[in-house]
């Protein structure tokens, strides 16, 4: 009897986080049977898209043992300087009111060169300057947001959201293969599963990768074995922001304006996202797809009870006491090993 | 290997002073451009949070129509109450000439004018309404604002002309307007009151009306996007209005209806917002936003700078010496405007 209790015990630790999922489903879909149809997957997907980017780039942080706190003020910063030079000619508040059609491109690539800047300079303070992740990120992320917000309040615009964004940055966010129906494949979902494949061979396949598995799990081990730690968390923390900041343009497109707070919390959201989806935060621990785990289960969540038609004061009630529960039981996995 | 490099605190003690050095200048610069003169007076303003859109509208409002006449001290609370006192604590001991206070909790006024008392220093709030007792305190005690429910009753009523002047929006034929609620903050005073005072004046002009769904969008365009696909996701066709507490979340749901094929094909779905914001007006113009309402930014910062001069050179307000009607000796009522298509100039 003994033995039959403790294999159950171990299959519902083991997948957790997997069986939050099905039972969340389950309880939506009794309520309103609607909520299972394809066009509710289409929404959750393509919601999340953006979420599980930064999601992926807070995972790298994680996994060495850090935090990053910059994360969302990131994706306002990257938001709004995309935002400010994609505004369409006939536009009455232009933020840069001669600026030429430029390539969209350029914007784009700086944007992401941005988030990029902002993640290296998080490494250098934590590999050089030996200040805690949860301080340097802290840093970072208060005076990136004053940054940003000396740019948005810059005259003309003055801290108006910006608007009035072309079509041809826009479809970024809002264009998908298909007829437009619940079957067609949102750019934004198809990016966004690009970079999943990226990361995952970045976390698998590479050097980088392997370091940042050794740092996080023991980072002195880590360090004898031969590891330049500095650099590999330089560059770790550099692929973080860089990941932020193609979120923070792909949220600019999505939503077809930006200003400021974009972005606000969302590093929150990311952490709790990837230690729901099985992320150790003592590091050394966590998997691709363990982060898409816990963003859907948020995405579900966040779509599901809004559908339902839930109070958003329990919706809250609800996430904090999943954080908890999913983290508890996953936890008890890596106990159990030792 | 891991020899600290003497170096680096060096450079980054020089890289803060260098900042700090620049940051100090530019701040010198603006108090100069707000006019900087002999015997001008100083106003100490505090704005609840400095990244609100409205809010920011109000203070280039106060800093406008501040130029040659008086220095403006503007500073951010950043929405919190605590961090605010500091700052009036510090207007205190600046000894400045008047304080205009845009309370993050306007519960807490009551500190504020206390503290006001004692060092006599006048102070006008904006935007947000102290209780009545605290007004009571002090007589150099006065408020600018709007009256919330206003904005609210109007956003519902450019729905129910709406609606009169176009039978096709009941598109279920059954009489009722079927409509979404995409709310702010949860408990924030405006949210509220827009959500109550849209649907009441919708029923006031006898229309019949049921809520589909309701949820918050905390203010968030990307935030009400998510929220309206998920709406249209579960309950499609029926929707006939979308009320939005402000523009960035009609906006948001704008975004949403558009990818669900709205706003093309003869698709419309009457939307409404408050604000009038840039991006609103925007969309005004390409027909996909129905209506909006202008709290008005100009005339609440015109308003609250005229105030605060007139009691910092020791007058006491009045039409006369502000141009502003003063209501029960205390209030300065600034009124909403409703803006459409037809008139969005006003706006601008």
């Amino acid at each position: 009897m003994k033995l039959g209790l403790r294999d159950a015990g171990q299959f519902v630790t083991q997948y957790a986080i997997y069986i939050v999922l099905v039972v969340l489903i389950v309880c939506i879909s009794v309520y309103d049977p609607s909520f299972l149809s394809v066009q509710t997957l289409h929404d959750i997907l393509l919601q999340n898209a953006t979420r599980a980017i930064i999601a992926l780039g807070a995972a790298f942080v994680l996994i060495t043992g850090g935090v990053d706190l910059s994360a969302g003020r990131v994706v306002g910063l990257t938001a709004v300087i995309s935002a400010s030079m994609l505004q369409i000619p006939e536009y009455a508040r232009r933020f840069y009111p001669d600026l030429p059609q430029i390539w969209v491109g350029i914007p784009i690539l700086l944007a992401i060169l941005a988030g990029l800047i902002v993640g290296l300079v998080n490494g250098l303070i934590v590999s050089k300057l030996r200040v805690p992740p949860f301080i340097a990120t802290l840093g970072t992320m208060v005076a990136v947001y004053g940054a940003n917000s000396l740019y948005f309040d810059m005259k003309p615009n003055q801290s108006q959201p910006i608007g009035g964004l072309r079509s041809d940055f826009t479809t970024l966010g809002s264009g998908y293969i298909g007829n437009g129906g619940p079957y067609s494949v949102p750019y934004l979902v198809l990016i966004a599963i690009a970079i999943a494949a990226l990361v995952w061979v970045i976390f698998n396949k590479t050097r980088l990768g392997k370091n940042m598995y050794a740092i996080g799990g023991n980072v002195q081990a880590a360090h004898v074995s031969g590891i330049n730690v500095g650099r590999n968390l330089f560059w770790i923390y550099g692929i973080a922001g860089s990941l932020y900041g193609l979120a923070g343009l792909l949220e600019a497109a999505k939503t077809g304006g930006a200003s400021n707070n974009y972005g606000n919390m969302y590093e929150l959201d990311a952490i709790a996202a990837c230690v729901v989806g099985g992320v150790s935060t003592s590091g050394g621990i966590g998997t691709v797809p363990g982060v898409m785990a816990g963003v859907l289960i948020f995405g579900v969540i966040n779509y599901g009870l809004t559908f339902i038609g839930v109070s958003p004061y329990w919706q809250l009630i609800i996430k904090g006491l999943i954080i908890v529960a999913a983290v508890s039981f996953d936890i008890r996995k890596y106990l159990a090993r030792r | 290997m891991r020899k600290t490099k003497k170096w680096i605190p060096a450079l980054m003690a020089g890289a803060l002073a260098v900042t700090a050095l620049s940051a100090c200048g530019k701040s010198d610069d603006k108090s100069e451009s707000g006019g900087s003169g002999g015997g001008e007076k100083t106003i100490g303003v505090a704005i609840y949070k400095f990244d609100d859109t409205f809010m920011t509208g109000v203070r280039n409002a106060i800093s406008d129509a501040a130029g040659g006449k008086a220095k403006v001290d503007i500073v951010d609370s950043q929405n919190s109450q605590p961090t605010q006192n500091d700052k009036v604590d510090l207007f205190v001991s600046k000894k400045y000439d008047a304080m205009a206070i845009n309370a993050v909790d306007r519960t807490a006024a009551g500190v504020i004018i206390d503290k006001a008392k004692a060092a006599n220093i006048p102070v006008v709030f904006l935007n947000r309404e102290p209780l009545a007792d605290d007004m009571k305190k002090w007589d150099k005690v006065y408020y600018v604002g709007a009256k919330a429910e206003q904005s609210g009753t109007m956003e519902g009523e450019l729905l129910a002309d709406y609606w009169k002047a176009h039978p096709e929006m009941d598109t279920n034929k059954d009489g009722v307007m079927q409509y979404v609620m995409l709310k702010g903050e949860p408990g924030h005073q405006d949210a509220e009151l827009r959500t109550k005072f849209s649907v009441q004046a919708i029923e006031d002009a006898g229309i019949k009306v049921e809520k589909v769904a309701e949820d918050t969008a905390m203010w968030d365009r990307a935030k009400a996007q998510d929220k309206m696909a998920t709406f249209l996701s579960a309950h499609g066709d029926k929707i006939e209005a979308v009320i939005a507490n402000n523009d960035d979340m009609a906006l948001g749901a704008i975004e949403a209806l558009k990818a669900a094929g709205y706003f093309k094909d003869n698709k419309f779905m009457p939307v409404v917002g408050v604000d009038a914001t840039a991006p609103a007006l925007q969309a005004l113009s390409d027909g996909t936003l129905l209506g909006t309402v202008l709290n008005d930014a100009k005339n609440q910062g015109g308003a609250t700078l005229s105030l605060a001069l007139a009691l910092a050179n020791g007058e006491t307000p009045s039409k006369e010496n502000t141009g502003y009607d003063i209501t029960d000796g205390k209030y300065v009522w600034i009124p909403y405007k409703k803006i459409t298509k037809d008139n969005m100039d006003d706006a601008k």
